[in-house]
């Protein structure tokens, strides 16, 4: 016994330091640094033919740590224009020159982006206001490229414009006259290059990702030691005592998960083939329907869908399978002593079969839409685990108010509805209003969907804040559901 | 010491009527009638029971007798006191509440086993056994659904009855199936008892408390009347019965 809890330990540690290395190696990139392009203004007018001489002046702020590129969007005439143009970028004042390129326009096409980039990433870039001056060489009518401008941004699947505020806008200085004329439009707004900024930010957790590593390495040490010496000494402490109650009655939470799943199949004809069956005939029904009634113009909407119901799915499930736990086992808790949080535990573990299967038609999904899967699909343990502690959590409360008041499971059906439509499932979370966003990214499987869309469609680790977001939001509800759930499970006999 | 109860106190809060909606409550809130009574159902019980004694609880109906059970079985935690326990508890209160009756009487053993504390690796061991006691023969195999009140009632008293545990606590069971299982069953308590089990009996049959028993705790009221020599409390007891 005594060996076992040190082989354990050193199992736990091993598993820590291999897995740590292996989370670096799939993830190392994106823990690093985040690429990232910014929004443009809509495109609503254009600065006219750029002549030789002419120049425009576009101050901009950028937001990431490193500035890296700048699109434009150039108009073109749908002809080649044989003109070279000077792009510029200057500090704030004008004074100090960043960088000075020269731009064939032989290539562009219209209505297309111009990448500029082909210059040193300027670095401590963050909130620093730069000065883009563009200026035509040799642009002569007919044979000269414009540029687009617009004072509005699109939000949402709708466009629905929105004015940019407090902005400088372009500045046009004419060869002929050499004054300067900011576009506007006929209310005085001024004007915005059509630009998109590109930059790099970087992140403190990935350039120190090996000496965390290493520190939380020392710290789980110690602590392992700690725990191996309170048990020789027959001490008790939380963990042990956690790690005691889960080998006690880990046949009997089987036994329970057992029989969820045999009872649950038990007469129907296709028994535990509807695991599979139903995410996709919901994926079907709503895949005709947000792909002909309501039209979604989000790439790979299949597994857009099929990764929010999952998701959504289980949380259901889950929790209002918890919700019954207690309540619902009454003539055990009154008769057998079992401690009390096996029962949604079991509930939840139940639910995760379940969800586990539907990752079967996932997948098959996945293949079928040649969307295949990624490295980055390793850490799809993470937010799922994240899941199961959020859908556990809100169980545990959601039973523990069960057993008070009756009128809980009535409120929780309509409550589900609300954070079925508060979860970006089958729209895409750009439609949500800029206003509502910081309330609404406070739903934490809005997070947990994000993060299983990144690596399972978009085949990349998510950044940092990520990791963050997911595990805050869902270990609350967590520890929230552990501390109501213990304060009350004493009371429980006496209201069954 | 095997068990030793002290000074054990349980209430109950009970509301006039049984809130249970969160409408009733704050109506009941608001007009201020949310009123409690105190409820005792046990009142400083205290006792030491020895390793191997058989202990039965006398007392009518209301009187705590399984409020007591309970608590010592860790099914109910006492508002005041404590219990310490020096072994293992099999409780046997009310059999075959564990049983899922969708499930067939073999899966119902293993869930069963597991709810009363049994290893995996005990439960195969003794699988047969507890089979051949019940009598059950092919019917484990199907759902429990379809058992007979009696089938149901002598699988879960052969599976709670397959181990010999260091304190059980029997809430009338001794009345299980017709009038063979009953002797079988009997003669199965007999032996438990006889392996150096301590027992808590609670039973309305005296004829029974008298014969098993080393000493009987009369229970009255939540309070304990009187700890003793069993005829002797039986004799006080049935006295108060017959008025």
């Amino acid at each position: 016994m005594k060996t076992k809890a040190a082989r354990i330990c050193a199992i736990a540690f091993a598993a820590y330091l291999i897995l740590g290395a292996l989370f670096y190696l799939v993830a190392g990139d994106s823990l690093r640094s985040t690429e990232s392009l910014g929004d443009s203004v809509a495109n609503k007018s254009t600065t006219g033919e750029l002549h030789q001489g002419d120049v425009l002046m576009q101050k901009f702020v950028c937001e990431y740590d490193e500035l890296t590129q700048i699109q434009l969007l150039v108009g073109t005439n749908a002809r080649k224009n044989n003109d070279v143009l000077t792009v510029k970028l200057f500090d704030e004042n004008g004074e100090e020159e960043l960088f000075s390129i020269e731009k064939s326009t032989a290539d562009l096409q219209d209505n297309n982006w111009m990448t500029v980039n082909e210059f040193e990433p300027i670095d401590d870039a963050k909130d620093r206001v730069f000065v883009l001056r563009i200026e035509s060489k040799e642009g002569k009518a007919k044979n000269a490229i414009s540029f687009y401008c617009g004072n509005t941004v699109d939000t949402g699947r709708f466009s629905i414009k929105t004015q940019v505020e407090n902005t400088e806008g372009v500045a046009l200085y004419d060869s002929g006259s050499q004054k300067e004329s900011i576009l506007a439009d006929e209310e005085k707004t001024p004007y915005r290059l059509c630009m998109k900024v590109g930059g790099t930010d970087y992140h403190l957790v990935g350039q120190y990702f090996w000496l965390i590593y290493g520190i939380v390495a020392i710290l789980f040490l110690l602590y392992l030691i700690r725990q191996v010496i309170c048990h020789r000494k027959g001490k008790k402490t939380l963990t042990l005592s956690i790690v005691a109650s889960f080998s006690k009655y880990n046949f009997l939470i089987r036994q329970l998960v057992a029989r969820d799943f045999k009872t649950k199949y038990k007469r129907s004809v296709l028994g535990m083939f509807w695991s599979f069956l139903n995410p996709l005939l919901t994926m079907s029904i709503q895949y005709v329907v947000f792909s002909t009634f309501f039209k979604s113009d989000i790439p790979n909407f299949i597994i857009y869908l099929l990764c929010g119901i999952i998701c959504f799915n289980f949380f259901n499930e889950a929790t209002s399978m918890c919700l019954m736990s207690i309540l619902g086992n009454s003539s055990l808790i009154n008769k057998v002593y079992v401690p009390k949080y096996i029962y949604p535990f079991s509930r939840t573990l139940s639910s995760c079969v379940n969800l586990l299967l539907s990752l079967v038609p996932l997948l098959i999904m996945l293949i079928i839409t040649g969307t295949f899967v990624s490295p980055a699909a390793l850490l799809l343990p993470f937010p799922l685990i994240m899941l199961f502690l959020l859908s556990y959590g809100v169980g545990l409360i959601l039973a523990t108010m069960m057993v008070f008041f009756r009128d809980t499971q009535f409120l929780w059906n309509i409550f589900s509805m609300l954070l079925m439509y508060l979860t970006p499932i089958f729209y895409p979370d750009t439609i949500i209003p800029a206003y509502f966003m910081p309330i609404y990214r406070l739903n934490p499987l809005y997070h947990v969907i994000e993060f299983i869309r990144e690596i399972l469609m978009y085949k990349q680790a998510p950044e940092p804040s990520a990791y963050l977001w997911c595990t805050v939001l869902c270990v609350i509800p967590f520890l929230i559901g552990a501390l109501v759930f213990r304060k009350n499970e004493d009371k429980f006999v006496l209201n069954l | 010491m095997m068990i030793k109860a002290d000074n054990i106190t349980v209430c109950y809060k009970m509301p006039h009527d049984k809130i249970q909606s969160i409408k009733e409550y704050m109506v009941a809130l608001m007009k201020k009638k949310l009123k409690y009574e105190q409820f005792r159902a046990l009142h400083g019980v205290s006792f030491e029971i020895k390793k191997g004694e058989v202990i039965g609880i006398v007392g009518s109906n209301g009187a705590g007798k399984s409020t007591l059970l309970k608590v010592i079985s860790g099914i109910l935690r006492p508002t005041e006191g404590s219990v310490s326990l020096g072994g293992n508890v099999v409780p046997m209160l009310e059999l075959g509440s564990g049983f899922d009756f969708d499930l067939s009487g073999r899966e119902n053993i293993f869930l069963n086993g597991a709810i009363l504390g049994y290893s995996e690796g005990f439960l195969k061991e003794k699988y047969d056994d507890i089979v051949a006691f019940s009598e059950l023969g092919d019917f484990i195999n199907i759902p429990v659904r379809n058992y007979s009140s009696g089938m149901i009632m002598r699988l879960a008293f052969s599976i709670a009855s397959q181990v010999v545990p260091d304190i059980l606590i029997v809430d009338e069971i001794l009345a299980v199936g017709d009038a063979a299982f009953q002797e079988k069953s009997y003669a199965r308590m007999v032996e438990l008892m006889g392996h150096g089990t301590t027992v808590l009996l609670v039973s309305h049959n005296i004829d029974q408390i008298r014969r098993l028993c080393d000493r009987v705790i009369w229970l009255d009221h939540g309070e304990v009347k009187d700890i003793g020599e069993t005829q002797k409390i039986c004799d006080a007891y049935m006295q108060t019965q017959i008025r």
